[in-house]
């Protein structure tokens, strides 16, 4: 009894650890450190570890001057800065600092940028600062309030042929209309005329530059780009176009040329975000595929999806959840998830949180497969005692595990009971890593899942000195507690209960029958003593709380002890725990 | 016979050991002192940008390289040890589960100042330099020293030295300024780096895929570490720079981290 109310205790002690932790660490941190013997500004920490050349106070960070958290603008590149200590916003190095947030500040209202054939969408000083780096003029449009319709405004310049007269032959460059006047100016060509939409080797134009089979890359475009004989772009490539005099003619989208679509056959009009774009292989530029290889399997250019990794559980949220489930070769000690990403033929390895404090989950639409690292919300399972809030898989990660409960009342009994009377305990889905190796509340954590199976036998002490201990019977206590609460029964009569169940006789009324039932023994199963699965069943709620009990890590190397070792099997009138 | 023979054979091994090492000498000097040296034997551009460029040209880019895989301070003092590199905390908590605070919210200043720091006495030496060349020509030498001043800008990284030269042989020029240009691509990963900063500050994660939909050439690799640090590596895929640099905000603990 007195272990169970400990038990008890801790176990509430344990699920408010979480609530409490983070108040717990700000009452050790009592100083506000400017700058911490390891070179990092404004931590809360211990006064041994606050640079004693710099400022510290027995206060947090927020209430202090100088490490109050603020906007920190940019001067010169207009840019703004958030969560940003003022002593670390030096007006040296072109800094001021704003107690306010940038959604605040009208320094660090953002506009549409316009600039040159592009656009941003910045703060109005950073888009003069964009100005003077590039040289170029700007348009900035503060009606514009969102990054993709400020995308969307920027027009590039309509092109031509601008075509003049050099060395007694008329030729052409394909250029904007204001690099045709430039020229015209500089240059002292003759005859400078801009063709708005034509390309030079239009026939009507009747410049040198002529249809070729010629094509090339763009620097900072996706596509295969036909050249004309004098070498100026010309449209997309596309094979069944190569002889078209139209296509040659004028500029896609307009007179009445479009380019192919993207991906058909024999087309120059790759796109990056569809997984091609323009490189040049042996000798030619096509639309190279930017999808990857990775342990034989293909995947697309920007596929991201979870590593098969060792230990741990296959996370599909398009099938329902976990796709394998023999939870003893998941979420092992030591394993981890990681995320796969593929792009421009590489894949790049992304590992979640440690300790399982993430986990990976994948989906999949039309075989594109995207996937994310994501928390592992498993720290207040033990705290729910019901099957739905425990299965509520928008708050948390967590799973019911039947035929023990690690919450408990002050008698001993089951907070969490299931529809079929069952005990029952609320157990992380993905269990989590803990460094047990290391002073911390693995052991705690771990501890609640200790118990004890009391196992009564119905003979008296001669009888069972005769080596016949009669018939197991249920724990008289909780029997008590259950007939006088659900079933009304009052004191006299109860005493005659006791008696009948301490003979081993059976009790006939249903409701003081299923109060009998629900109090056998953990470890006694459809009336028999089972010690082996009584073992193996806390075995596996052991090791489902996290990083506890008699397990193999994620190589398949096993721990320290066997199951034997946590199982402590008393004889008569002892304890089985 | 035979004796002499053997005499003859080990003074030759001598003499070859010796000009080897005469050889490895000289090698090491003319790596340590190229410049210098090629300066003393009249080697040199006759134009003295053309000499600045050379002369300090490398030293800039061995600073820029440095600083660049260790988020941007060449003597990090907050920093994580990752692949023998101390990569520098931008934003930082000691704390479990809160975001981040800004470390260097002025990067691209703090860089600049980082190479000038860097390089300072490199640009007077070779100045100190370029001047001897030029008196060992015969020419009349009259130089002012200036200032640093380096700017990272779209593609490139521009060190700009304030130093006034006048060089006098029969007619003088003057030159008011000297500039170095290096095509480097450190402004853009800067501004990524900060963008991604932003997001650690504020939500303690920042998606990488959306860095590299965006911005075709660059790769972003995110690697998280035990002990709730993200080492974030930018790396342009034509040019292969890098920049590299540590967060640690929103840290999960192990268990409960009690």
């Amino acid at each position: 009894m007195e272990k169970q109310k400990t038990k008890f205790i801790f176990g509430m002690l344990l699920v408010c650890i979480l609530l409490i932790n983070t108040s717990l660490i700000s009452a050790e941190v009592s100083y506000c450190c400017e700058k911490t013997v390891g070179g990092a500004w404004c931590l809360n920490d211990d006064l041994s570890q606050c640079d004693s050349d710099y400022r510290s106070v027995p206060t947090s960070c927020e209430a202090t001057s100088y490490c109050r958290l603020g906007t920190c603008i940019d001067t010169e590149a207009g840019t703004c800065v958030e969560n940003t200590p003022q002593v670390t916003c030096s007006s040296d190095d072109g800094g001021f600092w704003e107690e306010r947030e940038a959604s605040e500040l009208p320094q660090c209202q953002l506009g549409c940028c316009l600039i040159g054939e592009q656009a941003a969408f910045v703060t109005q000083t950073r888009c003069k600062s964009l100005s003077s780096i590039y040289g170029l003029e700007t348009n900035y449009r503060t009606d514009i309030q969102n990054e993709i319709q400020c995308i969307v405004s920027a027009h590039p310049d309509v092109k031509g042929a601008c075509v003049f007269e050099r060395e007694f032959q008329k030729t052409c460059q394909f250029s904007t209309k204001k690099e045709c006047q430039e020229m015209e100016l500089s240059s002292g060509y003759s005859g400078v005329e801009f063709h708005e939409g034509y390309l030079c080797s239009a026939e009507e134009l009747a410049t040198n530059c002529k249809s070729s089979k010629k094509t090339t890359c763009v620097d900072g475009k996706d596509g295969v780009y036909f050249l004309d004989t004098c070498g100026n772009l010309a449209n997309i490539y596309d094979s069944k176009k190569q002889k078209n005099i139209d296509y040659w003619t004028y500029v896609a989208g307009t007179g009445g040329v479009e380019v192919c679509e993207v991906g058909s056959a024999g087309c120059g009009n790759c796109d990056y975000l569809s997984g091609t774009t323009c490189k040049a292989e042996g000798g030619t530029h096509v639309c190279a595929d930017l999808g990857c290889k990775y342990e034989g399997e293909t995947y697309n250019h920007g596929e991201t999806w979870c590593a098969e990794s060792e230990g741990t559980s296959s996370i599909n949220l398009m099938s329902g959840g976990i796709i394998t489930t023999d939870s003893s070769k998941e979420n092992l000690p030591g394993s981890r998830y990681f995320r796969l990403v593929c792009y421009n033929g590489d894949v790049t390895v992304e590992p979640c949180a440690d300790y399982r404090q993430e986990v990976c989950v994948q989906s999949e639409v039309n075989t594109f497969k995207t996937a994310a690292c994501r928390v592992n919300m498993w720290q207040d399972c033990y705290a729910q005692n019901n099957v739905d809030d425990c299965e509520n898989s928008i708050k948390r990660d967590c799973k019911v595990f039947e035929g023990f409960s690690v919450l408990k009342d002050e008698d001993g009994s089951s907070l969490f009971v299931t529809e079929d009377a069952e005990e029952a305990s609320c157990i992380p889905r993905f269990t989590p890593g803990f460094n047990f190796w290391e002073p911390g509340d693995a052991e705690s954590t771990c501890s609640i899942a200790s118990t004890v199976c009391v196992v009564d036998y119905s003979a008296g002490i001669g009888k069972a000195l005769a080596g016949d201990k009669g018939d197991i019977i249920a724990n008289a206590q909780c029997v008590e507690v259950c007939v006088k609460e659900k079933c009304g029964i009052v004191e006299q009569v109860w005493l005659a209960i006791k008696q009948k169940i301490l003979k081993g006789e059976a009790l006939l009324a249903s409701c003081q029958k299923d109060c009998y039932d629900g109090c056998m023994p953990d470890c006694v199963y459809n009336g028999k003593l089972d010690k082996d699965k009584w073992a193996k069943d806390m075995g596996d709620m052991c090791i489902s709380l996290g990083d506890c009990g008699s397990s193999v890590n994620y190589i398949g190397e096993p721990g320290y002890y066997d199951l034997d070792d946590f199982i402590d099997i008393g004889g008569e009138d002892e304890e089985e725990e | 016979m035979k004796r002499g023979v053997g005499k003859s054979k080990s003074g030759q091994v001598t003499i070859f050991i010796i000009l080897a090492i005469v050889i490895i000498i000289l090698g090491v000097l003319i790596y340590m002192f190229y410049p210098q040296i090629k300066t003393t034997l009249g080697l040199g551009p006759k134009n003295p940008q053309s000499f600045i460029q050379t002369c300090i040209e490398e030293k800039i880019e061995d600073s820029v390289e440095t600083l660049s895989l260790q988020g941007g301070s060449l003597s990090p003092e907050h920093f994580i040890l990752y692949d023998n590199s101390k990569i520098e905390y931008l934003c930082y908590t000691n704390e479990y589960y809160k975001t981040c605070v800004m470390q260097r919210p002025l990067l691209k200043a703090h860089i600049e100042n980082e190479i000038e720091d860097e390089i300072k006495e490199e640009v007077k030496e070779c100045f100190n330099s370029l001047k001897e060349s030029y008196q060992k020509k015969g020419y009349s030498v009259n130089m002012k020293e200036g200032g640093t001043n380096i700017e990272l800008l779209p593609k490139r990284i521009v060190a700009t030295f304030d130093y006034s030269l006048t060089l006098t042989k029969g007619e003088s020029e003057k030159y008011e300024s000297f500039r170095v240009v290096l095509n480097n691509n450190l402004y853009e990963l800067v501004s990524i780096a900060n963008s991604i900063l932003n997001w650690e500050s504020r939500y303690g994660d920042a998606e990488t895929t959306v860095y590299m939909n965006y911005y075709h050439d660059l790769q972003v690799e995110k690697k998280k570490q035990t002990d709730g640090t993200t080492i974030y590596i930018l790396t342009d895929r034509n040019t292969e720079h890098k920049f590299q640099f540590a967060s640690r905000s929103v840290a999960w603990p192990p268990g409960f981290g009690g």
